[in-house]
């Protein structure tokens, strides 16, 4: 067959816009605020033989995640796949990320000829288990965690198996999850009516051999990016502080980087081995969390398809905290990211100096449960605003502020503050930029963030996960680090305490105050090249302290006013020897 | 009825549409002035009074009305050309208006950096208040905070002013307390205040849109005045209106206040016009399409009405008024097309703007754009383009296309001209997708109104990609913005919050529809509407409990207990679904109400139907692309002005008119309608067709 290379650039296109309208589809239906507000969830498009055609991952760390389920699903169910068929998984010891996210996945046929897949991928309210929400930190092993759903049918030719149905929800305890997996499967329809019409209009033979074309050209686009790297071999580490049963504890994630024509081997051979915890990764959520970090060093605009990971390769032996062995816990491994991201930054910082970007605030998040009395109803609030720290800064560009963890990149958003008192008992005091809380630098960090709400009712339950509390962000070349992410309580009787990294606590009564600090990125580059206006700028605008101007950066202001003392600041950076 | 006069200003041209008193329709054209857009218009009347043979005061006291669409807001937001403004708000929540909820775009890009704030922080000024989500006052208003506030804007020069308070939509007294106290600080300043202009729940929303509206607030100011002061110079007594984003127009009085609803007006006239067309054919239905030199608009209209969102944007920042749902993509006539590193094709959507502008105008564009590859396909004459003013240098542009697309590709100068055509064709196609899929419809059952100088070239593509059988394009597609302004209505848009409950809500309904009404009612009597010609639509946000998107449904005034089943059957029709059997609760957030003050609407002078065939229209041929034989054929050319009324022909084929061409391809036929607008529809697709369009191509057929 001719290959119509233009015929190509309008599938890719295509593909892209039904993935899109799969998200649409997902964001306008869905119930819990995770799904609809913050996004977490992936929508793809596969071949028949379960390469991915196109994604929109919403979240990066969801990315490349339905891939290897799909190409599970078809052995599994090899010889009993038909036309309208429905299949849920979210198994971590075949292919899951993590128990909470529940994938989807729908055969699209022609006629009786498989052509291929539409999947979606979304973290669930809750997934049964021990702890409401699925974070049960004193986990040990996957019961505790969440119901196991190895791929099971749910939908046989159109029609519903309802006892599967029934046995899946009746172990899980929020109503709205069974409305979310319906939206999964609507988005699923979207999609499979979208492609189906595609190939129709195409036929077949046209559509898999320049899906075949399209495939290789972004393979090679690819390629070309990875040839811009200078060969080598490449180490770096990144350390995971605390399991959540054993205080004090930490471990170290290695990774050792071969790049060689055209192609990137990520090796973690070396990495310590998984906890007794839940802070244990899974093939996939870490074989995710590598691509979405390597990503960021290559341009942006390559099509995310099968052809974009061919030149990558990974090895994360099995028994390591990077994929843990069938049956440990493992619900923590998507937030693994950041110090998986941190390791490969800093084994490819001196080789591509303007692509690394220096560290980005790690995760520390706070869910909150209890009753409402206003509503009289229980709710679940995920402190989305409280949790987005800075990234990291690179050549050329500031550390973006309050963007959050790095396994997110700025696709999660905070919840409105008056939607957020509508929603829970409890008050906004404080969401602001925190002063000083970026990493000095010619290019800064992206500042961190303070938020202040008072519990709003008795008996609430506060569960923490994350880390960033015991070593910040870090800086590159010359660049300083940034803050360490806390959360503390002050009850109402005047007691404080600071949780840890994942803690459980207990009926919090009300007017307790929240307090939490996230983090501000690592700053790029020494401090006293930065343009000394600039500094005086920020210390008018607040983000930067007066004698955090003058003893990170050089910069010495007018007493009393905001110009700049171009004498003092001369004298001060000379002093330096900068 | 006197004189009516369009005038849509644009980047280039100021487009003026003048219907007189006998409803006979003349259109002018005027190089815009970017520096002061009130000389264009103010030159353009002089023009006008030229061509009746008056005086411009006398033609200013003909005239009774004047729509005007106006780019002074947008382009002072694109620009960052906006008032040096100031902001008062709720202590502790100050930098909401910076971090915009924390979002980045561009995930995988970490070279991509954050919108810069319209107010720089040390211009946001903390202030210790408080109200609850009730309403319930926790803390009184801190006045000294105010003051100190008033008096580094003053010290700083600021010439705007927002204010915008948390849960100030359930109780608006701190933000009037405040408002107070600035005005008599700041006497010469503009004022922005979010219970005001948007007294609806959702904190960043509110603070986004008030910034907004404050930073335009001055130039707009400014302008209208300038404006008013130069039509009363020439004696000018009428009506003047200005379009708002909501696709209705508002007396300059009011807008002055209210500077944001002109922010994303520009193209808010399209699908009135649109509209008009199709209802000449009985159509209630239509997607229009507008693809000027460097963008492309697309909407939807349903039942006559076009669609709305209340979430836009404007340069990533959220500006929450109600607004036509208007799909903008980069692609126009000067769209450059490219080849990415893999090898890969792409269109746009960096632009050659007017300058360089295409290669073909030779004017030292060297990057390949979409209008050198019409050119190349024999879609616009090359010596006659814009009436003969620009010749089309069709070596140039064969030139630049091998070298930038042809060579790297391996492939032909023409293959590589139709593969271009072919992607930035794709990329309409998925624009046009966006706003109808999105929204659950199906492209395939809305005729397309084309507009624009670019669009004729590419309908019959766009709906060939999209399967729409019918398309319509106006005689007059250059002024299509202008002749929308005369076709629309007053509007104001009113919103307050009352989250809850629908049970709870629900015996407050009708009493606060009334109290709104009576305010809009009072706003439209300014305006001199008669109360015949009003109307009020009131709408609730709703959705069911414990989702987070909701849904607008409408409901009759005094009748609101209708609408929870007209909410299951809006959810059903969106989503596949409702939960009326389930008896999920509903929950009610906003509760808005359009008032409408209803224009006379011009009327045009229809023409004799000429039938008989469209030979006698022929004036050559040209060698022309035609991508049903995948082959360049020698394809007929039409002269516009001998298109008559009943007139058909079949293509492949051109109509070469004075500002634009039309390209028919070889699937399709066309036919002219009464006013001299362009029905084109797939020869094979008559099924497919609207009996009143069917009509009208029958009866040809037999004659």
């Amino acid at each position: 067959m001719t290959i119509d290379p233009i015929l190509a650039s309008v599938m890719q296109r295509s593909f892209k816009s039904i993935t899109d309208e799969m998200s649409i589809s997902m964001t306008r239906t869905t119930r819990s605020p995770i799904l609809c507000e913050a996004k977490d969830f992936v929508t793809g498009l596969y071949d028949a033989q379960g390469n991915m055609l196109e994604q929109t991952e919403n979240l990066p760390i969801l990315s490349f995640s339905l891939g290897p389920v799909c190409k599970y699903l078809l052995e599994y169910f090899a010889g009993d796949i038909n036309p309208g068929d429905v299949f849920f998984h979210n198994d971590v010891f075949s292919y899951g990320n993590q128990n909470n996210d529940v994938a989807a996945f729908k055969p699209i046929f022609l006629g009786q000829t498989l052509i291929g897949w539409s999947a979606t991928k979304g973290h669930m309210a809750d997934i049964g288990g021990a702890v409401k929400g699925g974070y049960n930190p004193t986990a040990t092993e996957v019961f505790q965690e969440g119901l196991r759903i190895p791929p099971v049918k749910v939908i046989d030719r159109g029609k519903l198996r309802k006892d599967v149905w029934d046995l899946i929800f009746a172990n899980i305890r929020l109503d709205i999850v069974p409305e979310d997996m319906r939206a999964e499967i609507g988005a699923c329809t979207v999609g499979e009516r979208r492609l189906k019409a595609l190939v129709e209009k195409l036929g077949l033979a046209r559509f898999e051999a320049h899906k075949e074309y399209l495939f290789d050209s972004t393979e090679k686009m690819m390629r070309e990016e990875i040839r811009s790297i200078p060969p080598g071999v490449y180490k770096g580490e990144g350390k995971v502080f605390y399991d959540g049963r054993h205080p004090g504890s930490q471990f170290t994630i290695r990774v050792t980087i071969t790049v060689k024509d055209g192609a990137v081997t990520f090796d973690y051979t070396g990495t310590d081995a998984q906890t007794n915890g839940f802070v244990n990764g899974t093939f996939t959520s870490s074989a995710s969390a590598t691509i979405l970090t390597f990503l960021q060093m290559v341009n942006p605009d390559i099509p995310h398809n099968q052809g974009m990971v061919r030149p990558l390769e990974m090895i994360i032996p099995q028994g390591t905290i990077l994929n843990a062995s069938y049956p440990k816990a493992t619900t923590f491994g998507n937030h693994l990211c950041p110090p998986n991201a941190d390791a490969i930054q800093r084994a490819l910082a001196a080789a591509i100096p303007a692509r690394v970007c220096a560290g980005w605030n790690h995760l520390l998040c706070a869910l909150t449960t209890g009753h409402n009395p206003r509503k009289k109803e229980d709710y679940v609030d995920i402190c989305f605003m409280g949790l987005k720290g800075g990234s990291g800064a690179m050549e050329g560009v500031d550390g973006y502020d309050h963007i959050g963890m790095i396994d997110a990149s700025g696709g999660l958003l905070d919840q409105d503050y008056e939607m957020f008192e509508q929603q829970t008992p409890h008050r906004i005091v404080k969401h602001e930029l925190a002063t000083d809380s970026a990493g000095a630098g010619r290019w800064r960090g992206g500042l961190g963030v303070d938020t202040e709400f008072i519990v709003g009712s008795d008996d609430t339950q506060l569960v923490t996960f994350g880390d960033g509390d015991v070593v910040p962000a870090f800086g590159l070349h010359g660049g300083g680090q940034g803050t360490l992410n806390v959360i503390e309580l002050q009850k109402p009787d005047g007691s404080k305490y600071r949780t840890t990294s994942k803690d459980l606590v207990t009926g919090v009564p009300k007017g307790t105050v929240y307090r939490q600090h996230a983090g501000g990125g690592g700053g790029f580059g020494e401090p006293r090249a930065r343009p000394a206006e600039q500094v005086a700028r920020e210390v008018r605008d607040g983000v930067i302290s007066a004698e955090a101007a003058r003893r990170d950066y050089g910069v010495a202001l007018v007493p009393g006013g905001f110009e700049l003392d171009a004498v003092k600041t001369a004298a001060l950076r000379k002093g330096a020897g900068g | 009825m006197g004189i009516r006069v369009g005038v849509d200003v644009g980047g280039t041209f100021t487009d003026f549409l003048v219907i007189d008193d006998r409803g006979e329709a003349r259109v002018f054209k005027t190089l815009s002035t970017p520096d002061d857009p009130s000389r264009a218009l103010l030159q353009g009347l002089v023009e006008i009074a030229e061509s009746y043979a008056l005086s411009v005061e006398a033609l200013a006291g003909k005239i009774d009305t004047i729509v005007h669409g106006t780019t002074v807001t947008t382009n002072a937001v694109l620009t960052r050309g906006g008032a040096k403004s100031g902001l008062v708000t709720t202590q502790g929540v100050r930098d909401a208006l910076e971090m915009r909820r924390g979002i980045r775009e561009e995930q995988y890009n970490n070279r991509f950096t954050n919108v810069e704030p319209l107010v720089p922080r040390y211009l946001r000024a903390p202030v210790r208040e408080r109200v609850d989500r009730d309403g319930v006052e926790l803390a009184p208003l801190t006045e000294a905070d105010v003051l100190a506030a008033a008096e580094l804007f003053a010290k700083e020069g600021v010439s705007a002013v927002a204010v915008c308070f948390l849960n100030a939509f359930a109780n608006p007294e701190h933000e009037r307390q405040a408002e107070a106290l600035l005005r008599k600080k700041l006497p010469g300043a503009y004022l922005s205040v979010s219970s005001t202009l948007l007294p609806a729940i959702r904190f960043y929303d509110r603070i986004s849109t008030t910034v907004l509206n404050g930073y335009v607030g001055p130039k707009l100011r400014s302008y209208i005045d300038a404006l008013l002061e130069k039509l009363a110079s020439v004696k000018f007594k009428g009506v003047l209106l200005i379009m708002q984003s909501n696709g209705g127009t508002v007396a300059p009085e009011i807008v002055r206040e209210r500077a944001a609803m002109t922010l994303l007006s520009g193209p808010a006239a399209g699908p009135r016009a649109g509209m008009f067309y199709a209802s000449i054919h009985g159509l209630k239905n239509c997607i229009t399409v507008d693809m000027g030199g460097t963008s492309f608009d697309a909407a939807m209209l349903r039942d006559g009405e076009p669609l709305f969102v209340t979430e836009g944007e404007i340069d990533r920042l959220r500006l929450a008024l109600p607004m036509l749902d208007i799909t903008t993509i980069g692609a126009g006539g000067g769209s450059i097309g490219w080849i990415d590193k893999g090898g890969l094709l792409r269109m746009g959507p960096q632009s050659a703007g007017a300058m360089p502008g295409p290669v073909c105008y030779g004017r030292g564009g060297v990057e390949p754009t979409c209008t050198d590859v019409d050119v190349v396909l024999g879609y616009l004459p090359p010596d006659e383009f814009a009436g003969g003013r620009i010749k089309l240098d069709v070596e140039r542009a064969r030139a630049a296309i091998e070298a930038r697309i042809g060579k790297p590709l391996r492939m032909t100068v023409e293959q590589a001209a139709v593969g271009m055509a072919r992607v930035i064709d794709a990329n309409m196609a998925a624009g046009v997708r966006a706003v109808t899929v999105k929204r659950g419809y199906d492209p395939r059952e809305f005729p397309l109104v084309v507009a624009g100088g670019a669009g004729p070239q590419h309908c019959c593509a766009i709906c060939t990609e999209l399967e729409i059988p019918l398309f319509l394009v106006p005689r007059q597609s250059s002024i299509f913005c202008a002749a929308g302004m005369l076709m629309s209505d007053l509007v104001h848009d009113d919103v307050r919050s009352v989250p809850g409950l629908l049970a709870d809500a629900a015996p407050k309904l009708d009493a606060a529809v009334k109290e709104m009404i009576a305010a809009a009612r009072a706003t439209l009597k300014a305006e001199h509407v008669a109360e015949a010609d009003m109307q009020f639509l009131p709408s609730l946000d709703m959705r069911y409990v414990k989702q987070y998107h909701e849904v607008n449904v409408g409901f009759p005034v005094g009748a609101s207990q209708k609408v929870a089943g007209s909410f299951h059957a809006e959810h059903d029709r969106l989503y596949g679904y409702n939960l009326a059997e389930q008896k999920t609760p509903l929950e009610v957030i906003n509760l808005r109400l359009r008032a409408v003050g209803v224009m006379k609407k011009p009327t045009f002078p229809d023409s004799p139907r000429k039938g008989g065939d469209a030979a006698g229209a022929k004036k050559g041929t040209r060698r022309a692309w035609v991508p049903e034989h995948q082959a360049f054929e020698e394809v007929p050319v039409y002269d516009a002005d001998k298109l008559l009324h009943g007139m058909r022909l079949d293509g492949p084929a051109s109509i070469d008119q004075a500002n634009t061409s039309l390209f028919l391809s070889a699937a399709y036929s066309l036919v002219c309608d009464r006013y001299g607008n362009y029905l084109g529809y797939r020869r094979d697709r008559l099924d497919a067709l609207p009996q009143s369009v069917r009509a009208l191509t029958d009866q040809k057929v037999a004659s």
